[in-house]
């Protein structure tokens, strides 16, 4: 390659890695950090581009203000699975027609925005609106393999994943009642003694996450949801259970849709001293009854346990135990050890409902990266 | 050389957004802690921390290496973000020389977090800047 061309390329290739580095951490940002819901923003104008990916669907629009300059306002306004679900389409709402939005304003974007509501100003038709909550999958018990063990799949020759957990936080079991938003920013901070029984250091790190709004979340930069965390992504997750290779897979509709991997096989726990330590960790699993109880080592410090900042260190002992109780229901309790970052052991969970007669849909975090926000 | 500069310019620019998606989020001093230390604005030596927390207490070193430095002690006030660290070493001549920095973690959630403050080594005094690597 000749000298020019070779550092025409080299060029090029550093820009277009900038643009999407550049981008990536707004992609999978908690909602709390990306809008302030303090305030309130009104939007008029027509639809210059839809942007119909995952994990977050958006409109652009442009909006003329009193000195009649036109400014491009990026209006977020949910996720595109979850809407299809509910009947919209990409084609609900064209290039050009004028739309209306309430919403919430971005923290330090400006001309971005959360929708809290879209009316095509033509008709005054609400659009974007969840569907009425659809009914839950018939009671049934829990489907069982041949062997008669419980089988955490689907029911043999049907379809179906795990979908919305009762919970989007981990925090100790007593401390169900804290009051705090979805992604797990506490009303009173005053209550983070409550969340886990942190060492004083992770105490210290825990709410300087919460007062800066979670702002640094490892999620906010695509990296995959480690911990119990994988089992509260808006996506869902599904077991793959190999019995005649001795291993589980999880496989993940949420963060970067990665699997993890549960062996079965009878091996002991643990991993080498030079093995690098991993988001998922390493996973060895048996049977008590009809509850498969998962121990995990070897994770990294790269991620947080939970969306509301729960820090850890490489220390880290998880024990998880999966009881599904009927078809539709699957308990998940784990006991979270880590002495270097807690004073003892503790232990959460929530139970996670079963999406009959559906599948894991296509669902990259990076998504919103490459398309939205390279502009 | 103006395409050397700019290459060098690009490839900064790049590890500058790279680094942080392979950022530590546990204990906040644990990792190696890179900068200088001196008397003056242009008197000034290197200087390398690793730390590590066990759970109980944090160990580390100075400059590791054949003139390595075992740090004796770390006091972390957690509610300020405070760091006192004291360590003992010799001189040339063999003499003791007793080190004690004090100082103030900075920009905590970032992976480049920052550790900066006052230093004394023996009878010579004055700060020191740090960054974790």
């Amino acid at each position: 390659m000749k000298p020019k061309m070779k550092y025409t390329v080299f060029s090029v290739v550093i820009v277009v890695l900038w643009s999407l580095l550049a981008a990536t951490p707004m992609s999978g940002q908690p909602l709390s950090a990306a809008y302030d819901s303090s305030r309130q923003v009104k939007l008029q104008g027509p639809v210059t581009r839809i942007d119909w990916v995952n994990p977050h669907a958006f409109l652009f629009i442009d909006v003329k203000d009193a000195a009649s300059t036109f400014t491009n306002w990026a209006v977020e306004f949910g996720n595109a699975l979850e809407l299809e679900k509910d009947g919209w389409k990409r084609s609900t709402v064209h290039i050009g027609d004028v739309v209306s939005v309430e919403g919430i304003p971005a923290r330090t974007e400006s001309r971005r925005a959360l929708a809290k509501s879209v009316v095509l100003t033509r008709t005054g038709k609400k659009l974007f609106t969840p569907a009425p909550r659809r009914a839950a999958a018939l009671p049934a018990p829990a489907p069982r393999w041949p062997d008669g063990q419980i089988r955490l799949g689907p029911p043999a020759g049907k379809k179906g994943y795990w979908g919305v957990p009762s919970a989007k936080v981990l925090i100790e079991k007593a401390a169900a009642s804290i009051p705090m938003s979805d992604d797990g920013l506490l009303v009173n901070l005053a209550d983070a003694d409550r969340v886990a029984p942190f060492q004083p250091w992770a105490k210290a790190v825990f709410e300087h996450r919460q007062r800066t709004i979670l702002k640094d979340d490892p999620i906010m930069r695509c990296l995959p949801p480690g911990g119990p965390r994988q089992f509260q992504s808006a996506n869902g997750f599904q077991f793959v259970e190999q019995k005649e290779l001795g291993r589980i897979l999880v496989l993940l509709g949420g963060g970067d849709r990665n699997w993890r991997m549960i062996y079965t096989d009878g091996r002991p726990l643990g991993q080498p001293d030079e093995a690098v330590p991993s988001y998922y960790g390493s996973s060895v699993g048996h049977w008590e009854k009809d509850t498969l109880v998962v121990d995990s080592v070897g994770y990294n410090e790269k991620f947080w346990m939970s969306s509301s900042g729960l820090p850890h260190t490489e220390a880290l002992h998880l024990t998880e135990r999966f009881t599904r109780t009927d078809l539709n229901t699957l308990k998940y309790e784990v006991t979270v050890d880590d002495p270097r970052t807690y004073t003892k052991s503790w232990a959460g969970g929530w139970t996670v409902q079963w999406v009959p007669d559906q599948e894991i849909q296509e669902y990259f975090c990076e998504d919103n990266a490459e398309t939205t926000f390279v502009r | 050389m103006r395409k050397r500069v700019l290459h060098l310019f690009c490839f900064l620019a790049c590890v500058s957004f790279l680094v942080p998606a392979f950022a530590q989020e546990g204990h906040p001093l644990t990792g190696t802690w890179a900068g200088d230390w001196g008397p003056t604005s242009t008197q000034r030596n290197h200087l390398t921390f690793v730390l590590n927390w066990d759970g109980k207490t944090i160990s580390g070193t100075i400059n590791p290496g054949p003139d390595a430095i075992p740090i004796a002690s770390v006091f972390v006030d957690w509610t300020n973000w405070t760091v006192r660290i004291e360590a003992d070493s010799k001189d040339q001549a063999g003499k003791a020389v007793h080190i004690a920095a004090e100082g103030k973690l900075d920009d905590v959630s970032s992976y480049h977090r920052r550790f900066t403050g006052t230093w004394s080594q023996g009878t010579v005094k004055g700060d020191f800047r740090l960054t974790r690597d």
